[in-house]
């Protein structure tokens, strides 16, 4: 049965487009679908519109006015709060901050969970258990795991530092030196965002055939190529979904900066969404804070684009 | 067709969901009604139907928070006409922006706010000045501390009253001073005696590694406030915002720079170490005897002085001041929170008045200071046997009250009323950081942190609209 069916049908990516055509024909019972549709989607859509969108478009109008200390809207200022951000130095160094951090997070996440996740994907004695504990920093909540780094990272009794002086090396100022603060600081996302993305890479990797391996096993297959050549392409859906929410969440980081170093030391952690949650809640200063959210929804959205366009072209759905 | 109607069921029935949850989220929101009832019902108290219903917004958590409760308790059992319920809100900050969302309704009739939220609770408009109660009911403020009151009075006014309240004192380990060759019982009261004690302090093994630094003081822009105070210096303009409203920062003259330059100073020199922001992680150097002395607030005398247990002795002393200040200028600010009553119901006015002045009783304010180790808002208190008791235990605490009662009080150790302060403490502690990273000298970073915090402080002056 196996050998006669193909191992990736080409009957499937087919079919969607078959149906559209069908569907064209019949406007009218069309219309009647996409109303049963819409009533399935009203619950989703209703708690989206609620808490995402009505939001996102009050945050929009905010940015664009001034308010008094409440955040009560008292006029119309248009763009002036983005032009006020883009001459203005510190939210550069905000913007570089936030890039960085994702540059050192997503890459390195991506590695780790691959690598255990190929590790864990075999039947071995007890691999439940090394699953599970791959898996478990996603058990840990962000202010739990901060304090607890926190400890490690101390600058005077910190395990790492002691660490260190028994091997000769020097003590390493984790959050207290500029150039350190943003690494420590990832440290703790890569370390936390390791366990989800690992379970999300080891649940592509059991999507994948195993009578694959099998005939590219009595081919006489190297294991690299068994990887370059069966792995990663059936593995790229995956792979293309954890690399968008990896980099997604780690725009958002919040938690370990706010519990760790509040942006410093001189704004070397002070990434967007720090700067937001400054802004809006300490400083008064709604608008700007509106106009940062919008600009790094902008981010987001136009790096989530480039990766469908680019990446998606190397993903191989079956 | 049959599947077709089925369909129409099947999405009559998410859309029957939504409605469901829409009613949902109108009895979450209509949750308010049983309580707005319940107080329709207390608002008739005044003619005598049951207790005033009074909600305390409070910022005390951890071990603070049963004294909280301790002390509410009390009063209710002890005042029929009125209860008092207390709610934790989060940390100061939390709680004020909690405060700024809230509406009549939901919001407190008292209030616990930071010192540095002086300012914008008077811009609020949502609070009645203490100064009202007080006139009224002629209430007796002779025995309270004058530096206490006088932080809170805004042009002769006092806005709220004085709850829980702390100064910064210097901390020092003797028995390192003992090893030093240094008097245990003499803490350097200048800068250039804390120079030369830290040299003398901090000690390197064979390997040429410090094992002990002289001294280590966290980035915390309250330190560099205090020491303004020391040099008898402002932080604002128009007298720290006291005479009028403050409309740009000024604390970027010879004594910030000289009080930024010692602290680098010793940072070259290798006898403080740099602990970064982290007032916990400089706390527990000193109790690991990393470091031999820092500057913290009286509020972690009880704590730093258990974790310390009997490694060695703790000594207490006064902050540092500039050598070219003479001893009976300046001095420290008084730090902590005060309660405010909001003017969301008028006819509950009375009763929070009521648990107000209660709370500033000499007996509580016995049983508040020697419970967490915060001041006591008028000397009478300390005469109570529960404080005294805790004097006993804590003999360094006297050093901390002999230092508030050395402070004259001017405007520089009135403290700077500036509507931003929280914005511009972080401004001055990456200043701070910068000139100890070696980044920049020091007079360009704090010109620029001034600068800064001159425009945030226009920007809500004009927010205010005043």
């Amino acid at each position: 049965m196996y050998e006669s069916e193909p191992p990736f049908s080409l009957e499937v990516a087919q079919q969607p487009a078959a149906s559209i055509r069908k569907r064209r024909k019949l406007p009218l019972k069309r219309a009647g679908e996409m109303g049963i549709a819409l009533g399935y989607m009203a619950p989703g859509l209703l708690l989206l519109g609620l808490f995402l969108f009505y939001p996102a478009i009050r945050a929009l109008w905010l940015s664009l006015s001034t308010t008094d200390l409440d955040g009560k809207i008292t006029g119309f200022v248009g763009v002036a709060q983005y032009r006020l951000l883009f001459t203005s130095p510190a939210f550069w160094t905000s913007l570089r901050a936030t890039l960085l951090f994702a540059v050192i997070v997503v890459p390195s996440t991506l590695l780790v969970a691959m690598g255990l996740a190929l590790l864990a994907d075999r039947e071995l004695p007890a691999i439940g258990l090394f699953r599970t504990l791959f898996a478990s920093p996603m058990a840990a909540s962000v202010s739990a795991a901060a304090l607890i780094f926190q400890l490690f990272y101390n600058p005077a009794s910190g395990v790492l530092n002691d660490l260190l002086q028994h091997m000769g090396l020097g003590p390493v100022p984790w959050l207290t030196a500029p150039g350190w603060a943003l690494f420590s600081v990832a440290l703790i996302s890569i370390w936390m965002n390791v366990g989800f993305t690992f379970l999300l890479l080891l649940g592509g990797l059991a999507q994948i055939p195993r009578e694959l391996y099998e005939v590219a096993d009595l081919d006489g297959i190297s294991p690299w190529q068994r990887l370059t050549r069966i792995t990663l392409p059936l593995w790229s859906p995956t792979l293309f979904f954890a690399l968008i929410v990896t980099m997604i969440s780690s725009f958002q980081v919040f938690g370990q900066i706010n519990i760790l170093t509040r942006g410093g030391p001189i704004g070397a952690t002070n990434v967007l969404v720090y700067d937001i949650y400054r802004n809006a809640f300490f400083n008064f200063q709604y608008t700007s804070a509106s106009a940062e959210a919008m600009i790094l929804f902008a981010i987001v959205i136009v790096l989530t684009l480039l990766q469908f366009r680019i990446g998606e072209r190397r993903v191989f759905y079956r | 067709m049959f599947t077709l109607k089925r369909k129409w069921m099947m999405s009559g029935l998410g859309i029957f969901a939504t409605a469901a949850l829409l009613a949902g989220c109108g009895s979450a929101a209509g949750g308010t009604t049983p309580t707005q009832q319940a107080q329709g019902q207390t608002t008739p108290a005044s003619n005598n139907q049951g207790p005033v219903e009074i909600a305390f917004w409070h910022a005390m958590g951890g071990g603070l928070e049963p004294v909280i409760q301790e002390l509410v308790s009390h009063f209710n059992s002890t005042h029929p006409n009125v209860h008092v319920t207390a709610t934790f809100q989060g940390n100061y900050d939390d709680e004020l922006n909690k405060f700024r969302q809230s509406g009549k309704e939901d919001g407190p009739d008292v209030i616990q706010v930071y010192d540095i939220g002086t300012r914008y609770m008077i811009d609020s408009g949502r609070i009645v000045p203490m100064q009202q109660f007080i006139d009224q009911s002629q209430f007796d403020l002779s025995k309270f501390e004058p530096n206490v009151l006088g932080y809170y009075s805004v042009d002769n006014k006092l806005y709220s009253m004085p709850f829980n309240t702390s100064n910064p004192v210097l901390y020092y380990n003797k028995d390192a001073f003992q090893k030093a060759g240094l008097d245990p019982n003499k803490p350097p009261r200048t800068y250039s005696e804390f120079a030369q004690d830290a040299q003398k302090l901090t000690v390197k093994n064979a390997a040429g590694t410090t094992t002990q630094y002289g001294a280590g003081i966290a980035i915390y822009g309250w330190f560099f406030e205090q020491e303004l105070a020391e040099a008898d210096a402002l932080f604002a303009d128009n007298n720290n915002g006291r005479t009028s409203r403050a409309t740009a920062a000024v604390f970027n003259q010879s004594a910030g720079v000289n009080f930024v330059n010692w602290w680098k100073s010793m940072i070259d020199q290798g006898s403080m170490a740099n602990l970064g922001r982290n007032t916990a992680d400089t706390q527990k150097a000193f109790e690991d005897g990393k470091i031999a002395m820092t500057l913290d607030s009286t509020g972690g005398l009880t704590p730093i002085v258990d974790a310390v247990g009997n490694k060695f002795k703790v000594g207490v002393g006064y902050l540092p001041k500039p050598d070219n200040v003479p001893q009976d200028k300046g001095g420290v600010i008084i730090g902590g929170a005060s309660l405010w009553i909001t003017n969301s119901h008028p006819d509950k006015e009375e009763a929070a008045w009521e648990f107000v002045s209660w709370l500033s009783q000499p007996e509580q304010q016995a049983l508040w200071h020697a419970k967490t180790g915060y001041f006591a808002t008028r000397t009478d208190a300390y005469d109570q046997p529960i404080a005294q008791q805790f004097h006993q235990k804590y003999p360094q605490l006297e050093v901390a009250i002999n230092q508030l009662h050395d402070t004259k009080l001017d405007y520089a150790t009135q403290g700077a009323l500036v509507g931003t302060m929280t914005q511009a403490r972080q401004e001055v502690e990456s200043a701070i950081e910068s000139v100890l990273g070696g980044q920049q000298p020091t007079q360009q970073a704090l010109d620029q942190a001034a600068q800064q915090i001159s425009s945030q402080i226009k920007q809500y002056n004009l927010q205010t609209g005043k």
